[in-house]
């Protein structure tokens, strides 16, 4: 449940089972449901999803919900009739002078709420894991991303002390190149993170190093953000091309490091 | 703790049960407390816990302060400040007297939280236990751990005084009289005549805090931490404690006052620039006239950190955020951008095609700081036949064998060793000039493409002006940038700027048309991506070696301003009318339906059972 508001949909839950127990009818039904889902598109993630998706996800909600009023005549009926009571029946005419007052109130308190949204800088989307080139070079040597593998992972199993000098090779390049902006921990947190956008690619998280093949790894990291295409965003990436700094085999052994620190293994080749 | 702990014994014997004997006892075990808390702070954890401790740092500590916690690791040569040399047993944060250990919790605290604008981060993935162990392992690095006579008890701190004026100027005259002015600076920028001297015990080069950027204060923004480091001191820093020479009172009102130099706890940096509309004219020579058009212009502070992808890599830029304005008038718009440095380099060369010879980031790699001190001044002597910024690049390119990035520039690393090996800021100081640079696309992106040039001085298909200011002349230069070893003078549009330096900040302000015909033209309400440079001649940065920021935006706020009230009213109405509307016909029907049909359908329809 992590990415959810909890208390949020707890209470939710709440209410709909109030609901049930006091056999609400069909229109006070149809209002929790938009109200509720109103309320989990604008609180109930995390990491808030952007105002136009919910306005979307809202738009069709509302859609269904209408489909749903007027499936049949019966319903239709059920749905308005208490609507039509309130504005008919005299003995509700102070909820209703109440409701005629109100909704104009809210009208007018939205439109001025989005007048005064402070000014952002425009967003744009960006792949975070752009489809990579068919084949890559790098420092001369062209590679096939299909098959291309790291060069010393055999090692793991054939000679582990040459496969620890690696790893402890892989370290210090990363310790001397990548942690600024990938972090100590390596949670793209590092103390250069919050001046960069894109910020840097977070490796403890479990959704980015093992559902990438190694050579993808090597590829993000020899030719860097000039290597990324267009939709990857390459002219807001700080990602240095490392080809110009490193060697080959320097780069293998960093990208066998940041896995090996943080537990993963890489996607296995020909895995889709 | 002793006092308390004896206190305690005594409140367990009621007086009638003294007898001699149980004196005698509550005596020894009076004693044997006193001394307990002393005894009980040696506490260096069973070999067990170590081992456990030594996994963790291993894997999480040792690549920045060594495997052998003598602060030599991988990272060491690339950071300012370096990681703490555990070996000396000196804490710089601590809540125990000048010169005494840390507690246990002082060191907790480093872990947990970090140490903010260094490259010592917070730890919240470790558990409680895993520091705890770390900590009795980080102990084992120093024998002054094991020896009683250097732990003290934490000091307190009292509750803060409350920021009233008469505190704050009361902390101001202490300020004076204690000298805080000649390191911190007159308002507090790090800007103080001793600044640039600063070396701590190890004879590193230390920066100061700007006690006007609280966010960056290594020891936590809270009135709390800022009294705790005046009554403690920084050990091994030039930061004395004050414990001494300080009563309790004045130190709270001289927390008070550097409290109120600060900007607030968190720098709040921002995305967007909103460029505000005036009619005066824009007239850079009237310093008044242009503070008031300034004057409500919102300012926005946007975080900079070092240039590390290009060669030339900046690992510790001394400058961490620019804050920036922007007015524009019919014809004309104008840039104001300010940043704190610790003292105006203004008689050095600066320029942002000026190369930077490989490894010069690097803190003495590959040769010792002498020889790189006296390299760094040959080279100098070259540079200095071009005559500063104003060199073209070309020919600062031809000097360094072409600016092309390939392998041959790099290979020659060990060249670079010899060149600028650890040249340190503070023994040369003026050979490099302050310089700021704003950066603009030489044309916008199709609506709806999120298309910019490549955000280190542009790419070879989407150029960048450079509004380049060497703080040495004070004038603005314009350059081209298709990458950063293509950055090339034009003449293209004529960019004014005049600068001031006062008590530790620069401020330069720009003057452009609007319109331009081969650069960005700035119509109203158009976003326009701008990005910042700043070198520090001071850290010697000089070309690539620069402090950045990614591409933001300046938007040209619209000239005539569309007022809430109509759009607000129109709504309600609207919303009034729909209702009135759906009122009027419901009640209608029903009228119809009441005239037109018999009675029982109304009664069907009132008991709410569907009427057809």
């Amino acid at each position: 449940m992590d990415g959810f508001n909890l208390p949020l949909l707890l209470a939710l839950a709440a209410v709909a089972g109030a609901l049930v127990w006091r056999r609400a009818n069909t229109l006070t039904w149809l209002l929790f449901s938009w109200g509720a889902l109103w309320a989990f598109f604008k609180f109930g993630f995390t990491v808030p999803i952007p105002q136009s998706v919910a306005t979307i996800y809202l738009g069709i909600t509302t859609l269904a919900l209408v489909c749903f009023a007027s499936s049949s005549r019966e319903r239709l009926e059920e749905v308005t009739s208490p609507i039509v009571r309130l504005i008919r029946e005299p003995r509700y005419r102070l909820p209703l002078a109440a409701l005629l007052v109100a909704l104009p109130a809210l009208a007018a308190y939205n439109v001025h709420a989005d007048m005064n949204v402070p000014l952002e800088a425009p967003g744009f989307g960006r792949e975070v894991h752009p489809a990579p080139p068919t084949e890559i070079t790098v420092h001369g040597e062209t590679l096939d991303m299909a098959t291309a593998d790291n060069p010393y992972i055999h090692l793991h199993e054939d000679d582990p002390a040459a496969y620890e000098e690696h790893l402890e090779n892989g370290r210090r390049v990363y310790y001397e190149n990548c942690f600024w902006c990938h972090g100590d921990g390596m949670g793209g947190d590092g103390m250069f993170a919050h001046g960069l956008n894109p910020a840097p690619s977070n490796f403890n998280d479990g959704g980015t190093l093992p559902i990438l093949q190694a050579s993808f790894v090597h590829w993000r990291i020899a030719l860097g953000a000039p290597g990324l295409p267009a939709g990857g965003t390459p002219w807001d990436s700080a990602m240095p091309a490392w080809e110009k700094f490193l060697t080959t085999e320097e780069m293998w052994d960093v990208n066998l490091f940041i896995y090996d620190f943080n537990g993963f293994e890489p996607r296995a080749l020909g895995q889709h | 703790m002793a006092r308390h702990g004896i206190s305690i014994t005594a409140a367990h014997h009621p007086p009638a049960a003294c007898s001699a004997a149980p004196r005698a006892v509550a005596a020894a075990v009076a004693a044997l407390l006193a001394t307990a808390p002393l005894m009980a702070q040696v506490d260096l954890g069973t070999e067990e816990q170590r081992a456990a401790g030594k996994v963790v740092y291993d894997k999480y500590c040792g690549q920045c302060h060594g495997d052998d916690g003598d602060g030599n690791g991988y990272a060491t040569l690339r950071v300012k400040p370096k990681p703490r040399d555990f070996t000396t047993g000196k804490y710089k944060f601590r809540t125990t007297p000048n010169g005494m250990l840390p507690t246990d919790d002082d060191l907790r605290r480093a872990i947990e939280v970090g140490l903010p604008y260094t490259s010592m981060p917070g730890w919240p993935n470790l558990t409680s236990a895993e520091i705890d162990n770390v900590i009795y392992y980080i102990k084992s690095f120093s024998p002054d751990f094991e020896n009683p006579d250097r732990y003290g008890e934490p000091i307190d701190i009292p509750p803060p005084l409350e920021s009233t004026e008469e505190s704050i100027s009361r902390g101001r005259v202490v300020y004076e009289e204690q000298g805080c002015a000649s390191c911190h600076g007159e308002v507090g920028r790090g800007d103080g005549p001793s600044a640039p001297t600063l070396v701590n015990d190890k004879g590193d080069p230390i920066k100061i805090a700007d006690l006007t950027q609280r966010w960056t204060y290594r020891g936590g923004p809270t009135k709390e931490d800022i009294y705790r480091t005046f009554s403690t001191g920084l050990n091994g820093t030039p930061m004395p404690s004050y414990a001494d020479s300080l009563e309790v009172e004045d130190r709270q009102h001289l927390v008070n006052y550097v409290y109120s130099l600060g900007d607030g706890d968190d720098p709040g940096y921002g995305t967007l620039i909103t460029a505000v509309h005036a009619e005066e004219p824009i007239d850079l020579q009237n310093g008044d006239a242009l503070d008031a058009l300034f004057a409500d212009a919102p300012m926005t502070r946007f975080p900079l950190v070092g240039q590390i992808s290009e060669p030339g890599r900046n690992f510790y830029p001394s400058v961490t955020s620019i804050e920036a304005q922007a007015v524009y008038n019919r014809d004309e718009i104008a840039f104001r951008v300010r940043w704190n440095d610790l003292r105006a380099d203004t008689t050095g060369r600066n320029g942002p095609s000026m190369d930077v010879p490989m490894w010069d980031e690097d803190n003495g790699i590959g040769g010792d700081a002498e020889d790189g001190a006296e390299d760094a001044a040959d080279s100098g002597d070259f540079f200095g036949d071009f005559g500063g910024e104003e060199a073209p690049a070309a020919a600062e390119d031809d000097f360094f064998g072409g600016g092309d990035t390939g392998d041959d520039f790099f290979g020659g690393g060990d060249d670079g060793d010899d060149f600028f090996g650890g040249g340190d800021a503070g023994s040369g100081g003026a050979e490099f000039s302050d310089a700021v640079a704003l950066q603009f696309p030489i044309s916008l992106a199709e609506a709806g493409s999120p298309l910019k040039p490549y955000f280190l001085f542009g790419d070879s298909q989407n150029p960048v002006d450079l509004w380049f200011v060497n703080l040495t002349y004070g004038v603005a230069d314009t350059f081209r940038g298709r990458g950063s070893d293509q950055v090339v003078p034009t003449e293209a549009d004529i960019v004014e700027a005049v600068t001031s330096y006062d008590q530790g900040e620069w401020t330069v302000t720009y003057k452009r048309r609007r319109s331009s015909r081969a650069g960005i033209s700035f119509a109203e309400q158009q976003y326009t991506p701008i990005a910042f440079s700043v070198w520090d001649g001071f850290n010697r940065e000089r070309g690539n070696k620069r402090a950045l920021s990614s591409w933001f935006y300046v938007y040209t706020e619209p000239s005539v301003q569309q007022a809430a009230t109509l759009p607000v009213l129109r709504a309600a109405f609207l919303v009034l009318a729909i209702e009135l509307l759906v009122v009027f016909l419901v009640r209608r029907r029903a009228r119809q339906r009441a005239a037109g049909s018999d009675t029982a359908a109304d009664a069907v329809a009132a008991a709410g059972a569907p009427a057809v």
